[in-house]
């Protein structure tokens, strides 16, 4: 009993995430109900359309492949006490900068492919750097920075695609990219490309940066406790900045690798809000790579399912945006849960700390 | 064509540029005194941008089914302050971290507004035209020349906007309850000591500002334009966030920086309209107001001072 107790207190985090996910869905399932649909009828297709078969199941992995990218890339951010909501911006950026070096350089692929994703993530990283700025010498607060300069790449994008790169056809887009700018699909017929092995690379490389390096170590610091770092010789402005910097070109790299994975060109308003939704992967993911792995199959499932969903219920595909809300609100609560388990099983144990109290 | 600099000064500081900022202003100045109010009490509440959406979303809705627009507005407020209950619960009594908080406040104003916006609709991104507030027409002013033609046939709710800051400097400055509400921001122990809950000042100035927040929402659907638009509030909330910050959190501050932020956006629009796109990119211009207010930020916010207080949860003992 006691090491099922102290199981319990040492995952409190995770028990509150799984908690917060579940009291979500509880939330939706009684706003379906209330709205006159059968929630249990809406499961079931949602399940059959995230991982119903082959084809529905590498769709939903292909929308992992952005949103775990980019919730890495809110992670190292948060990790150092940086919080980059504009990573929407920055993704938008570095698929708009790798489409451009996609279609008008002619290289052999194994030097075009990773040339087109660097160009992504710098072009994301060094965006991520204005914000950085702002906050580490000008005490701008980065959450507000962030998302206003969300509206700066967009238009700016928005207008290359419009007036710079030639247009084919009506569709806002750039030009196509060459042959060798593109992953190859793994799963004919649906969009599941080789980029889920970027991905896969990027959130190991994230946990040994964060758990296995010196300044992983220091940035995790900083995050913990500014004065302290600073009082211990961690520079702190210049790592806050590499947390910006890693974080941007992360978020640059999750657009590089949708644009060559995926669409093959820079498509206007490709993003059905990736930037947005890996903020709350990386809530529920506890902020650790390991666990956005699964909160981003969990939100990628809920991409596909839902648009499935959709298709064949009345229930709109903005459910989506609304489950995030909910969830990164109860995630936000979720310390209510932890205090509660830890009061619930720390009194029992009566030990000296909670006598203290 | 030639461009004759002289020419274009003058078609793009007009009086209806004038008239254009205070319409834009009125949204602005509701939401940033909202936040205002609720800064002051030492609780930083980024939602305010969510809140907005809220407010528009019900006012238009209630507005459409019942039929009466002063019925859209204060259930807008009431919207408002639903929400800032639940921000107040995870926020204050819970002790969350007040920045993500507010974020999952925003994200929960965007979904939840676009979901039932579709639940109720059913196509398209928008509500069916509803009825708005009045404009208001002041016969007096007609034969006060630029003052007329700035104030006249605004919207109802400029009034009251334009009355806001001063209420609320008389309230902070000149009454008990302003005196409790700043000592909440700067020290709410010693608050305690004389007798006063901070947790209660703190919670009724978080509904009090959401109210407030709602109210802004509300002018944009049911009276700037007249009906309800997927993410219509685009950044108000968070330029009115940036409107406290720039303000120093004090009523002639605040609304002295959201005037100022509203400008800038008219003179966007302006910019828009006069300067052909071929010799300059719209989008330059619509990225303007978001640049300008970083810039400023940039420049002022070091020399800001909020209340001592602020984002740090109230604990009842010291340890």
């Amino acid at each position: 009993m006691e090491k099922i107790q102290k199981f319990l207190l040492k995952n409190s985090a995770v028990f509150a995430s799984v908690l917060a996910v579940i009291f979500a869905f509880l939330v939706v399932g009684i706003l379906l109900l209330s709205s006159g649909r059968n929630p249990v009828e809406a499961f079931g297709y949602f399940l059959d359309g995230a991982f119903g078969d082959m084809f529905n199941f590498a769709n939903t992995v292909s929308r992992v492949v952005p949103l775990l990218i980019a919730a890495i890339a809110f992670i190292i951010g948060a990790k150092c006490s940086v919080f980059n909501v504009g990573i929407e911006g920055q993704l938008l950026l570095g698929a708009l900068a790798s489409a451009v070096v996609g279609y008008i350089i002619e290289l052999p692929k194994a030097i075009h492919l990773p040339l087109t994703l660097l160009a992504g993530t710098l072009a994301g990283g060094l965006y991520a750097l204005i914000p950085g700025w702002l906050k580490v010498y000008r005490k701008v607060n980065e959450i507000l920075s962030t998302i206003m300069l969300n509206y700066p790449a967009f238009f700016f994008n928005h207008y290359i695609v419009l007036n710079v790169t030639p247009l084919e056809g009506v569709i806002p887009a750039t030009p196509f990219v060459n042959e060798t700018a593109k992953f190859i699909n793994l799963v004919p017929g649906t969009r599941l490309h080789a980029g889920v092995i970027v991905a896969a690379i990027v959130v190991v490389a994230a946990y040994i940066l964060l758990q296995r390096t010196t300044m992983g170590y220091e940035m995790r610091a900083v995050g913990f406790n500014q004065e302290a770092a600073r009082y211990h010789g961690i520079p702190v402005e210049k790592r806050m900045m590499l947390a910006f910097f890693i974080s941007g070109c992360l978020a640059g790299l999750a657009g590089a690798v949708e644009m060559a994975g995926v669409h093959y060109r820079y498509l206007d308003q490709f993003s059905p809000g990736y930037g947005y939704d890996s903020i709350t992967v990386a809530m529920v993911g506890l902020l650790h790579p390991f666990g956005a792995i699964f909160s981003a199959t969990l939100f990628g499932a809920l991409k596909t399912g839902i648009l499935d969903m959709a298709v064949y219920t009345e229930i709109p595909r903005q459910l989506v945006t609304l489950i995030n809300g909910i969830v990164v609100l109860f995630i936000s609560a979720k310390s209510l849960v932890q205090t509660q388990f830890t009061q619930v099983f720390k009194g029992r144990q009566s030990n000296p700390s909670s006598e203290e109290k | 064509m030639e461009f004759d600099l002289q020419d274009i000064l003058k078609d793009i500081f007009t009086l209806s540029l004038g008239f254009a900022t205070i319409r834009i202003s009125i949204s602005i100045v509701f939401a940033s005194m909202g936040e205002m109010i609720t800064e002051r009490s030492g609780v930083l509440n980024m939602g305010v941008e969510g809140i907005m959406l809220m407010g528009a979303f019900t006012a238009a809705v209630t507005t459409h089914f019942l039929g009466n627009p002063w019925i859209g507005l204060l259930f807008a407020g009431l919207a408002g302050m639903l929400i800032g209950l639940i921000f107040a619960f995870i926020a204050i009594t819970v002790k969350s971290d007040q920045a993500i908080t507010g974020l999952a406040v925003y994200l929960l104003g965007v979904g939840l507004s676009g979901y039932l916006l579709q639940v109720f609709f059913k196509h398209g991104g928008n509500t069916p035209k509803v009825e708005t507030l009045p404009i208001m027409h002041l016969a007096f002013l007609e034969n006060i020349p630029i003052i007329n033609d700035i104030f006249n046939d605004q919207s109802v709710l400029m009034i009251p906007a334009l009355l806001l800051p001063i209420l609320l400097y008389i309230l902070f400055y000149k009454t008990p309850w302003g005196t409790w509400l700043r000592a909440t921001g700067e020290n709410p122990k010693a608050l305690a000591v004389v007798g006063k809950n901070p947790i209660t000042i703190r919670y009724l100035a978080v509904m009090a500002g959401s109210f407030l927040a709602g109210i802004g929402g509300a002018y944009l659907s049911i009276s700037q334009t007249s009906l309800f638009s997927e993410r219509m509030v685009n950044g108000r909330g968070f330029i009115a966030l940036s409107a406290v910050i720039f303000g120093n959190v004090k009523p002639a501050g605040v609304f002295a920086a959201a005037m100022f932020f509203s400008f800038m956006d008219a003179l966007q629009y302006s910019l828009q309209t006069v300067i052909p796109d071929q010799y300059f990119p719209r989008e330059v211009f619509m990225a303007l107001p978001y640049v300008i207010t970083l810039l400023i930020l940039a420049g002022f916010i070091k020399q800001s001072k909020g209340p001592a207080d602020i984002t740090n949860p109230y604990e009842k003992e010291s340890r």
